[in-house]
Order: structure tokens, then sequence, then C-alpha cells
């Protein structure tokens, strides 16, 4: 029994099978057998010798010999052949010299076991899961010793089994170790990093790829390292750049807590390099096959820091452009631009502008932390740069060229720092990273865009860099456009304050309305004009018109037309013999001087009456729009002003009775949308009948709404429109 | 042939005339365009031009202009300036003008100059 118990020591320490076949043998020798041999079928099927043992050292070898030279056949007579085929023990208690002839492989095999006096055998199968791997044999040599019996057969079967439980299990591991070693060697040519993880925490394996990816030399390196040592390596984020803890990693949630987590996208910072990384990061149970519990996660790290990198920027520039594009007023839009730019690109932003003074302005500074904003902004009101200053960002407004300090040295800092104080603040916001860049626009740089990466660790790459710089273009053309904008709508706004009137006199018994809208550039002066005027004691004139052309050349004519028309009117003349005289006017100007369409109406009240006197000069008729909504164009064909000689002016006398229009209009009304879509007259018509109702300030909104929609928003010409309604409450001498 | 922002403009020089055909818009982008064209081809044809407008869809006042300055310049020098018949917004613009009797409107560019 000891034996036995002997020999499962022996079978579970080594798994090597020769050198267990030769361990199991030399339990047999000398006490069981003067010879033990073992045999087990190749894969061939051939009987191979793999331990023999022996007392007699010499015999040994020479019995090793002597199977090389005669091979047992599988299927001769020999009793381990007889035993590997059938599968049942043998005992051979006595054996005659003429029963070793009769199943020698021939005659030195016989006088061998002759010579060496084989006088009693047990041979035992080795059977493993119903398989016959090979045999023991057991010999005692000599009449020393009595023959085997029953008991000894008994011990030798219980030993083969043991043996082949032995060779069993080591080819089966030694299948597995293959089957490990095929997967080792798959697992180190993928690009995905790999680990195990064991219920303990432990990375029981890692490719290279894992070891790469978390700072170390090799697999082994990587595996040897101590359970939670690994994560405090890496500042771990999710996309909104909360800070992960070990709890959260799915490896450890699968394994603690039993879930199936799903993959997890992590933003991954390397502490020692500020190198950053977007991770996908999926575990997968490995279930132990008894009882079903989970023993391993296998990690799969895939690595899509570029492709996430390049979907941030788009989305980081889309939404700055968007940001930019929302306003004229700059100096809020570059604030949300700098709030957008931290979290996204940097800790913190700040966002400086180059005045026509030549002094560096900052308009906006964006810092995560309350705290730390509050430094930076004690630092910009300490140490404003001034443009002559060497480096930073006067540096990049003077040469519109970028800079990059990756990786900021104290000693860097203090040559920066203009006093001691000044690098005491320096320091306390910790930058380790400093990108600036210019923001240019079509003449040069306008500003110039700081960004710093401090406490959060990560690091600005050259690729955070490309990114800055876009930044600084789109922001530095919406500057641009921006300052453009302001200065032209300022002057246009000044230009058309003095084209236009101020506000439209009082006509009793009637009503007046006005309506402008500019084409195109919302900043550029127009050519059409209206005015309203008094013409006499109870007369006024009404005045509607386009000069040809847009810029100052056509506001140039558009002050000229209204002051010839005024003066025109003070000398008492005709509302014909006033476009007779702007005729003369104009044509008195430089040969190519601009021409002017002109529509003129008197109002003239008398006994509560409102009698009109309407005369054209190439302009289209206004629109009579009467009580009940119908229309009617009103006024002669004239010739317009300017161009030819003689110009053509015939007057149209009528009444405007209470409640009906008279709507005069320049051609940008009825031809917004121009040839394919245009309102045309008949579409303005049709806006205007049965309008008796509605005030005469809505109509005019309403005419001039389907106009710009016609246009889809873009006017190509000026708009213009002045309407006269009879009130209906006049009396004589009231107002 | 020459092509301007949204005008198109086709030059034919014969003997007795010279035939812009217009295609497109005449406005105040397309102006200078037809202005430069015009000056190009100025003093042939014997002094005279016609401007096809059958391929003209819009015309502004300051396409009218240009025409009008032009009929102003072949007259001082002798010669004629004719149109023919525009679209409808042509038509239109120019009867407002109270310059549509002014100018000379011929039924087909080839048609006999009066």
């Amino acid at each position: 029994m000891g034996l036995l118990i002997e020999a499962g020591a022996v079978l579970a320490s080594s798994l090597d099978i020769a050198t267990t076949m030769g361990q199991i043998a030399q339990l047999a020798v000398p006490d069981l057998a003067d010879l033990c041999v073992i045999d087990l079928l190749d894969e061939r099927g051939a009987i191979r010798e793999v331990a023999v043992v022996s007392g007699d050292a010499r015999l040994g070898l020479d019995l090793e010999e002597l199977r090389r030279g005669y091979p047992l056949d599988p299927a001769g007579e020999h009793p381990v052949a007889r035993v590997i085929r059938e599968g049942e023990p043998v005992l051979l208690a006595r054996m005659s010299s003429e029963l070793l002839r009769s199943f020698a492989q021939g005659s030195v095999h016989a006088r061998f076991m002759i010579e060496h006096d084989y006088r009693s055998a047990i041979v035992a199968p080795l059977i493993a899961r119903g398989r016959t791997l090979g045999a023991l044999s057991a010999l005692r040599l000599g009449d020393a010793r009595d023959p085997y019996g029953q008991e000894e057969l008994e011990l030798c079967c219980e030993l083969a089994l043991r043996a082949a439980l032995a060779i069993d299990n080591a080819r089966l591991y030694s299948d597995l170790r293959r089957t490990e070693r095929r997967m080792e060697a798959v697992l180190a040519s993928v690009a995905e990093a790999i680990t195990v993880i064991d219920g303990e925490g432990r990375t029981v394996y890692a490719n290279q790829a894992a070891a790469d990816l978390l700072g170390f030399a090799s697999p082994a390196e990587l595996t040897h390292a101590a359970p939670g040592s690994i994560m405090p390596r890496f500042l771990v984020l999710d996309e909104q750049g909360r800070e992960l803890d070990l709890e959260s990693m799915p490896a450890r949630r699968l394994l603690m807590n039993g879930e199936r987590p799903g993959p997890l996208l992590v933003r991954n910072i390397v502490r020692a390099t500020g190198e950053e990384r977007w991770l996908i990061v999926r575990s997968s149970p490995i279930a132990d096959m008894e009882d079903g519990g989970v023993r391993y996660a296998v990690n799969v790290f895939e690595n899509i820091t570029q492709v996430k990198r390049a979907q941030l920027a788009e989305s980081f520039m889309a939404e700055a452009s968007r940001v930019l594009a929302s306003s004229m007023d700059y100096d809020e839009t570059l604030q949300r631009i700098a709030r957008l730019a931290v979290g996204a690109i940097a800790d913190w932003c700040a966002v400086d502008l180059l005045g026509e003074d030549g002094e560096i302005r900052r308009v906006a500074t964006h810092h995560g932390d309350p705290r730390m904003l509050e430094l930076a902004r004690t630092l910009d009101r300490g140490y404003r740069p001034r443009l002559e200053d060497p480096l930073g960002v006067p540096e990049v407004i003077r040469t519109g060229e970028s800079r990059i300090y990756a990786d900021i040295q104290p000693e860097a800092l203090a040559a920066y720092a203009q006093d001691s104080e000044h690098l005491r603040l320096l320091s306390e916001i910790g930058a380790r990273a400093v990108v600036i860049v210019p923001m240019i626009g079509a003449t040069g740089a306008v500003g110039a865009i700081t960004l710093v990466s401090a406490e959060s660790l990560r690091r600005l790459t050259p690729a955070d860099l490309a990114l800055a710089e876009r930044l600084g273009r789109r922001a530095g053309t919406a500057v641009e456009n921006a300052r453009l904008y302001t200065e032209r709508s300022r002057i246009a706004h000044t230009l058309q304050q003095a084209l236009l009137p101020h506000s439209l006199p009082e006509v009793p018994s009637a009503e007046i309305q006005a309506r402008y809208l500019a084409a195109g550039e919302l900043n550029e002066v127009g050519g059409d004009f209206y005015d309203v005027f008094e013409h006499g004691p109870d007369s006024w004139m009404l005045a509607i018109g386009d000069v040809v052309g847009k810029g100052p050349r056509a506001a140039g004519v558009t002050a000229l037309a209204r002051h010839t028309l005024r003066a025109a009117s003070m000398s008492g003349q005709s509302p014909a013999g006033m476009l007779q005289t702007l005729h003369r006017a104009l044509r008195g100007q430089p040969p190519d001087a601009d021409l002017c369409t002109v529509c003129l109406v008197r109002v003239s009240r008398s006994g509560g009456r409102l009698a009109l006197v309407v005369a054209l000069a190439g302009h289209p008729p206004p629109l009579l729009i009467g009580a009940d909504g119908e229309t009617a164009a009103v006024g002669e064909t004239g010739t317009l002003l300017g161009a030819l000689d003689p110009v053509e002016i015939v007057e149209r006398e009528l009444e405007l009775r209470a409640g009906e229009t008279l709507l005069l209009y320049t051609d940008g009304v009825p031809e917004a949308g121009r040839a394919e879509g245009a309102l045309g007259e008949e579409g303005l018509r049709e806006l205007c009948r049965g309008s008796g109702g509605i005030p005469l300030a809505e109509l005019l909104e309403r005419i001039e709404r389907a106009a710009l929609r016609r246009a889809a928003g873009r006017l190509r010409d000026d708009l213009a429109m002045l309407a006269i309604r009879g009130r209906g409450d006049a009396r004589i001498g009231e107002r | 042939m020459s092509v301007g922002e949204h005008l198109r403009i086709d030059v034919r020089r014969e003997p007795d005339r010279v035939v812009l055909g217009l295609h497109g818009e005449l406005d105040l982008l397309a102006a200078p365009h037809l202005e430069s064209e015009l000056e190009s081809c100025e003093g042939e044809g014997n002094g005279n031009l016609v401007l096809d407008l059958g391929g003209v869809r819009f015309i502004d006042s300051a396409g009218l202009r240009v025409i009008l300055a032009a009929h102003q310049r072949a007259g001082e020098r002798g010669g004629r300036l004719a149109l023919t018949p525009g679209s409808a917004q042509v038509q239109r613009l120019l009867s407002i003008a109270g310059v549509g009797d002014r100018l000379q409107t011929i039924a087909s560019p080839d048609a006999v100059l009066v």
C-alpha cells in the first residue's frame, strides 16, 4: 500500500512521461521485481520501451540495447504485445525455456532471456479512459524468490493503472501546452492588446501589444506586476471627462460582481508622459468547466485614438464654426470659443486681440476650475503682454506663426517670467504644455489663441496644434469679417440716415407709412430713396425713386435727387416741372452720370378731400387700392431722368377717398426673386387686393415679407415702399 | 464669346453692323461686362449696333443705363442702335422707363436698320 501512495506522489509531481515511467518502474525494483519494464504504444502503433529498471544496471542497459535491435512485434506472441492487444493482465508464474523461446523476437532475444534466467513474470496493461496505452512488466530472475502470485498481479495492475493515468494526464497536459503555445503565438501577433486577469486581480497573461500599451518592456514584466499596481499609472476618464476607478473597469465588474459589462470607451492618459489614448475595453469571462463560476476575464483593448481624435476635431470645428457664425459680436463669440476649447483641447484657453492702437487686449479666458480661472485673470491683469515682447503671444501675433512648448521646464518658465511674482503665478498655473496659434485674417494676424494643458496631465500634441491652427484661421476670419461688417454697417447706417427722412410729416386726413430694405450686403448704401415734405399750405409732396447703381456714387445721386426735388418744390413748381428740373440737374453732371427714375405725388387737401397729382419719370406707376380692395395702376408713363432728351412727363389727377390707399413702390418689390419666381406686378396686386381693412403698416410689412420670401432672403435690389391712405375723418379746419 | 457672372455675350461682326447676342441677366453685376464688350467693338460695323435681347431673362435700370449710353454714343457718331424684343420683363422695363419708343426695335438681328 505504501508503494501506491508513493506512486501517487510521483505521478502528481512530474508530468514528463519518460521520467515518470522511470520513477514508477523504480518503485517496483527491488521489492516487487528484479526487472521492471514499461512499454508504450507510440503514435504509429509500435511498441516502444520507455523505462527499464533493474537491480543490475548492466542488465538494464543490455536490455535497452536488445530492444533497439529486436523491437517487439505488436502482432506477435510476446506477452507485452498480447496484453497491449487484449487489455488483460497476464501472470506467467513459472516460465520454461520453451515458453521463453516461443515468444522471443528471434534467437538472440531468446538466448538473452534464458541467460538472464527469466523465471516469473507479470504483464499488466496500462489502461486509461478505455484505451490501452502500453504495458508494465515485472520480472523475477532466478529462483531466489517465490514465483509471482495473485497478490502481486493485483499490485502490478494497480501500479499499471496509476502509470496509465499519469501518462494520460501528461499527454493531455502536453496537448494543452501545445494548444496554449499556438494561442500565444496567435495572440502575440494581433494588434489588439490582450490580457487575462484572474479573480485576485493578477494579470496571468498578456501579449506584447498589451505590454506596449500599458508601458511594460515585456509581457512577462506585466504579468509579474502586483495586482492593482497597473491602473494607477494612468488617468482613466470616460467620454464626458469623469475619472473612472478600478471598480468601473469591465474585467473588475465581471470578476467581482458577476456582471456582463458591455464595451467601455475610455480616454486613457499616461501619467508619466501625458500621452493620451482613446481605448475601447472589452472583457469576456472564462467560466470554470465544473461550477460555471467566472475564474478569469479576458480584456481586449482596441486603440481608436486616431479615429476618435479626427472625429473630435471635426465635431469641435463644426461647433466652433457654428459659434463664430452665430453673431457679429466677436467678444462674445470668442468667449464661447474659449469655453469650447477647454475640455476639447486644453485645460485653459485665452484669446487675445490686437487692437488698432497696437495694444494686445485679452477678450476671453476660460478654465474649468474657477480658482485657476481667477489665478489666470490675476496673471492677465498684472502682466499684459506688449506687442514688442520677444516671446509668447506678441511673438505669434508679430510673426503669424504658431508656437508649441511641449514640455515646459521650470528653467524655461524662469527665463520667461518678468519678475518673481510673475514666476510664482506662472508656476502655480502649472502649465505642462502651451500652444499659441495666430488668428489669421486676410490682412494678417488679428490676435492669438493660447491653449494650455496643466493638471489634466494631457500633453498637447502636433495633432492638437494642427486643430488649434484651424481654429485660429477660422476665428481670425470671423473677427476680421465682424470688424469689416461693423465698420461698413456704421458707414452705411450713417449715410442712409442722411439719405432718408428722419420722420415723415403729418398729413391731416391721411396716414403715411414707408418701408425700406437695402439689398444684398446689408451694409451697402442702396440706390432707392423716398421722401415726404411740405409743398405749400395744405399741400405735401410724396417722392419715391430709384437711382441706378449702389455705393457712394449712387448715394451722391440720391442726395442730389432729394435736394433738387425739395428745392424745386420751394420754387412752386408742379410735379412735372420738378421732374424736369431734376433731369436737367442730372444732365449737368459729368458724362455717364447716373440716371434715376422717380414717382412724384402731390397731395392737396381742400374741403376735406385729398386731391392727388401723380407724375412718373421712368418709374412703375403706383397702385390705387380701393376701399373695396380693388387695385388699379395710376399714372402715365414718363421718360426716366438723366438719360435722354427731351423728357416727357404727363400729370394725372385723382382723388384719394376715405379708405383708399395709394402705394408707391420701387422695382425691387415686384422684381424680388427675379424672372423665375418674381412676385411680379400681378403678385403685388394680389397681396393688395382686399387689404382695405388691414392697417397700412401691416400691409407694407406683408408685402415686404412676401418679396423677401420670393428672393429666398437674398434681395438683389433695394426695396422701397411709400403709401398714403385716406382717413375719411377730415373736415375743414381740422387737422 | 465671353462670359460674365451670369450674362453671356456672343459678338458677331457684319459689314453693316455688330450684333451682340445677350443671354442671361443684364443687371447691376453684368452691366460693366456689357460696357466693356461695347467698348471693344466701338466704330466697327459701320457704326451700327444691334443688341439681340432674345436671350435676356432679366434687365434692371443699370442694364438699361448701359443700353441708353450706347444709344447716345452711336447717335453721336452717326450710327444706329437697335434692339430685338426681349422677355416680358424687358419689354415692361423699357416701357415703364419711357424709352420704348425712343429705341429702334427690329424683329430679328439681321432685319433692316432704318
